[in-house]
């Protein structure tokens, strides 16, 4: 069984099953064409998106409900082609796709956001990803992960 | 900023080799042709946007960070089974 080196979890072993292929990399990241997706009762529901060549390079996801339960995720026929999807239809997140958001926990003193502009969408069935950019419904690349408001001094 | 109205078949200049060509208007939308060398980088703002957090997101990601995040999420709940393939692990973060 083919063994990877983790930032987080040293070694693990994983299957093709669990590899996941992004044909693109991710932006910023083009040639990190291979990630394991893992998670971890103790951190639930964090997403872990280990490259499968880089150790050092994880990215933490949410499942993009977890963040925004109203998420309209519009795929184009262009990206439903790419993804290996049915042109006919939009995929139901968590049946035909995953789709989470990558987290940015920036520090103390910023709050954590994540990029709803560009979800992280994944065929389940044959495992090919991509980082899809949704300009469509104005989302922020930069959402608070936790509302403003809660963040805001008692007066 | 300057601002410019131009019609579908119009274009401008930007620099000496540089030429935008608005090809299409319809509805919202607006179909543009960009001449320039190849030295030259063209990428969409909001790829840029995200090329540059997914930077960010990857440098920033330690134990000590997850643990704050965790700490921050106890009002978001998922309920339900992990997807095909993700791999779950019980080792501690290290």
């Amino acid at each position: 069984m083919p063994r990877i080196r983790t930032k987080f979890f040293q070694e693990i072993d994983y299957t093709d099953s669990s590899l996941f292929h992004f044909p693109c990399g991710l932006p910023g990241f083009e040639q990190e064409r291979d990630f394991v997706f893992v998670n971890r009762p103790g951190s639930h529901p964090l997403l872990f998106m280990q490259s499968a060549c880089t150790a050092e390079l994880c990215f933490v996801l949410l499942p993009v409900f977890a963040v925004a339960p109203h998420y309209q995720l519009d795929l184009d026929e262009e990206a439903l082609a790419e993804l290996q999807l049915p042109p006919t239809r939009q995929p139901v997140i968590g049946e035909d796709i995953l789709c989470a958001v990558i987290v940015c926990a920036r520090g103390n003193h910023e709050p954590p956001t994540v990029n709803l502009l560009a979800p992280v969408v994944v065929n389940l069935r044959d495992r090919i990803g991509f980082q899809i950019i949704q300009t469509q419904a104005g989302y922020s690349h930069r959402h608070p992960l936790v509302p403003q408001e809660e963040l805001a001094p008692c007066s | 900023m300057l601002v410019m109205r131009r019609r579908a078949g119009e274009s401008f200049l930007l620099g000496d080799d540089i030429e935008i060509q608005v090809l299409q208007v319809s509805g919202t939308r607006v179909k543009l042709g960009i001449s320039a060398p190849a030295s030259v980088v063209i990428v969409r703002r909001e790829v840029r946007l995200t090329q540059d957090e997914n930077q960010t997101a990857a440098r920033s990601v330690s134990p000590h960070a997850i643990e704050s995040l965790l700490n921050a999420l106890p009002s978001l709940t998922v309920p339900r089974p992990a997807d095909p393939g993700v791999k779950t692990l019980t080792n501690q973060i290290t």
